[in-house]
């Protein structure tokens, strides 16, 4: 009896056409929290593939469904593939007696050197010596922007001796000189001096700047840092995916090697900005297959978190 | 350059339109479609790219249309127009006052373009021989008075600032007090990034906006911001008496849609672009022509008027 009770009611294969009103919602909705339009687009088109064909007792549930099979492909992108331990890595290169050097790159004013800084206070809380390169040597104020940094870190009583940290230093050559070189001579002196992090700050630059973006290939290619990690701001809409490209595609382009170096991991910044609007989290992470390796959600030393990716798949389908 | 791809894009929709033999429902919701997928890749916020679209459609009734008119012209000017009313709040922009001081007061998140986009401004003012100042009441931000002083100085326009005082709302005061007192026609006061999530920074802005008393506020908002413009721009608004805006970064990809569904919210008119990281990348901003552009169709401008 109940076989056939459910024969009557349900049971209905699904077409496409019968996802189609399911699927728009999903794909406004998730424009709506800021995901990239065609990353909505083709995560739209994933979902409506695996449930073409699978058997539904109604067509009332749709959206449900639709939610609950997206759910588990969010999670997946924007789970990492790789460690993200910055700090093992570290005292692995200090085990080999070399300073671990970082490049911290992305375009204009999404917060590269504040948050270069708050990554520089989380070093020193684990007891490392970081040395930071003021390889932006453009923008106006950008090498004053890291002494006051410098001097506000050195001053916070880390190691409770109470006397200025010797553990932090400023490298820098003023303005106008050639960055790549800037950073080759701050990972010799550190190496020389010891500092077991080089933080290699480098100015904004738009991502279809060509003159630019060769510059930095070259500072990569002449200093081949441990990690080349990208600055995006949480608030960026669309061009998120275009910047993300267009830097690869340039380390890439730019660098005439046989196996160039790529991103190896994002900072997300301003996360406090955009309240569930969480979807430039998933876009760069879509993009690259590399982790958010932080978050920043502020503007003082302790505002860098770890991504909560579940968190972050909830805000997006609520 | 800016909205180049958006702008061909919309061409090409136009452009099958007016290939086809008939327009009908079909037809005009396919280029309704097109164009929305268009305006939604370039951040425009899609509660407004729905109403343009609604918009449009209650325009055009195809069904009441009287039989001798052109179709295809009747939907081109109604898109050009709903378009214009995305980006045209129907205010005159601000224009500083002979005879007179001019406060403006520079607003916007973090990391827009606020301190190089004053320096730009003031350097366009200067130009046109106003004798214009630069005040630095952003006294949060590392490094913050030492780039506007580097791009006063650059440019040779008055500045002032301090080291030591840590209280913006003083700052900007004295500031305001002593180029006023020498005579000077614009005075420009910087703050610092702020976001509506953070209410004593809200309060701070206010109290800036308080003592200074801004003939016109700029609210500065970076090209590439997606949906969250709209409601950091309306929390702004609401704080501030915006008076006009200024988006930035147009030299990059980005499009500015995020930036332009910012001036729906504060109805307040594109008063220049930035287009480059130097003092002479700033644009005037023209509604129909940017509209026209942004169309790929420099006759549309006559034809809306008709
Ligand atoms: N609310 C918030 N503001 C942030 C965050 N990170 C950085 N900022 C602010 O963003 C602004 C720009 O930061 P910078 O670090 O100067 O940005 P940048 O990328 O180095 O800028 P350029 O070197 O000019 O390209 C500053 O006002 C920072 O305080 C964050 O996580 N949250
Ligand atoms: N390419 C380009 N860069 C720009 C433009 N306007 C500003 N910038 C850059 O954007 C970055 C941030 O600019 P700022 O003027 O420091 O921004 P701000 O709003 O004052 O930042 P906070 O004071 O920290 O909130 C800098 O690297 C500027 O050079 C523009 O029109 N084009
Ligand atoms: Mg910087
Ligand atoms: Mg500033």
């Amino acid at each position: 009896i109940f076989g056939f009770f459910k024969g009557l009611v349900g049971q209905k294969v699904l077409e496409r056409a019968d996802l189609e009103p399911a699927l728009t919602a999903m794909k406004e909705h998730l424009i709506n929290k800021n995901v990239a339009k065609d990353i909505s687009d083709s995560l739209c088109a994933s979902v409506r593939e695996s449930l073409i064909g699978q058997k539904v007792s109604s067509f009332k549930g749709l959206n449900a469904l639709v939610k609950e099979s997206m759910e588990p492909a969010l999670q997946r992108i924007l789970t990492p593939k790789k460690s993200t331990d910055l700090l093992r890595d570290i005292l692995a290169a200090k085990a080999e007696r070399r300073p671990f050097s970082i490049v911290f790159c992305g375009v204009n004013g999404v917060g590269k050197s504040t948050n270069l800084a708050k990554i520089c206070f989380w070093l020193l809380q684990n007891k490392l010596r970081v040395l930071i390169a003021a390889c932006d040597t453009f923008r106006s104020g950008a090498v004053e922007q890291l002494r006051v940094h410098v001097r506000n870190l050195k001053s916070l009583d880390l190691d409770g001796q109470g006397s200025a940290s010797t553990n932090i230093e400023l490298y820098e050559k003023g303005y106008g000189k050639e960055p790549a070189l800037i950073a080759s001579d701050a990972i010799s002196y550190a190496r020389s001096q010891k500092f077991d992090v080089v933080l290699v700050d480098t100015a904004g630059r738009m991502q279809d700047n060509a003159p630019l973006m060769q510059a930095l290939a070259s500072l990569v290619r002449v200093n081949n840092p441990d990690k080349v990690v990208f600055v995006g701001e949480a608030l960026v809409g669309n061009d998120g995916v275009d910047q993300l490209v267009k830097f690869n595609a340039a380390l890439k382009d730019y660098s005439n090697v046989a196996e160039p170096r790529q991103i190896d991991g994002i900072v997300l910044t301003k996360f406090d900005t955009i309240d569930d609007k969480v979807g430039a989290a998933l876009s760069m992470t879509y993009i690259t297959g590399q982790p958010i390796l932080f978050v920043g959600t502020g503007q003082t030393y302790t505002d860098l978190k770890k991504m909560n990716v579940k968190a972050v798949v909830q805000a997006l389908l609520r | 350059m800016v909205l180049g791809e958006l702008g061909s894009r919309l061409t090409s929709a136009l452009r099958s339109m007016t290939n086809a033999t008939v327009i009908d429902e079909q037809v005009l919701t396919t280029l309704l479609n097109e164009i929305a997928a268009a305006l939604l890749q370039s951040d425009v916020n899609i509660k407004l790219v729905k109403r343009l679209k609604d918009g449009i459609l209650k325009k055009i009734n195809l069904d009441e249309l009287p039989p001798g008119i052109n179709r295809r012209r009747l939907i081109q000017t109604t898109v050009f127009e709903e378009l214009c009313n995305l980006v045209d709040p129907g205010v005159e922009s601000f224009k500083p006052k002979k005879g007179k001081r001019n406060v403006v007061m520079f607003v916007g998140l973090q990391g827009a373009g606020k301190t190089t986009t004053c320096s730009k401004l003031a350097y366009h003012y200067q130009r046109k021989g106003w004798k214009v100042a630069l005040v630095c009441a952003d006294t949060f931000r590392a490094g913050a008075y030492d780039q506007l002083k580097q791009n006063a100085t650059k440019a040779k326009i008055p500045f002032f600032g301090s080291y030591t005082e840590t209280d913006p709302v003083q700052l900007a005061l004295e500031g305001v007090q002593k180029f006023s007192q020498e005579g000077f026609d614009v005075i420009i006061v910087d703050t610092s990034g702020r976001h509506k999530q953070e209410s004593e920074l809200f309060e701070e802005m206010k109290q800036i906006e308080a003592v200074v008393k801004p003939d016109n506020v700029i609210f500065v908002m970076d090209a590439s911001i997606g949906q969250a413009a709209e409601a950091q721009a309306s929390a702004f608004k609401d704080a501030v008496n915006i008076g006009s805006v200024i988006i930035t970064k147009l030299d990059g990809h980005a499009k500015g849609g995020g930036a332009l569904s910012a001036v729906a919210a504060t109805r307040s008119p594109i008063m220049f672009i930035g287009v480059g990281e130097h003092i002479y990348d700033l644009e005037r901003f023209d509604v129909k022509s940017f509209v026209s552009k942004l169309l790929g169709m420099g006759d549309l401008a006559g034809l809306a008027e008709k």
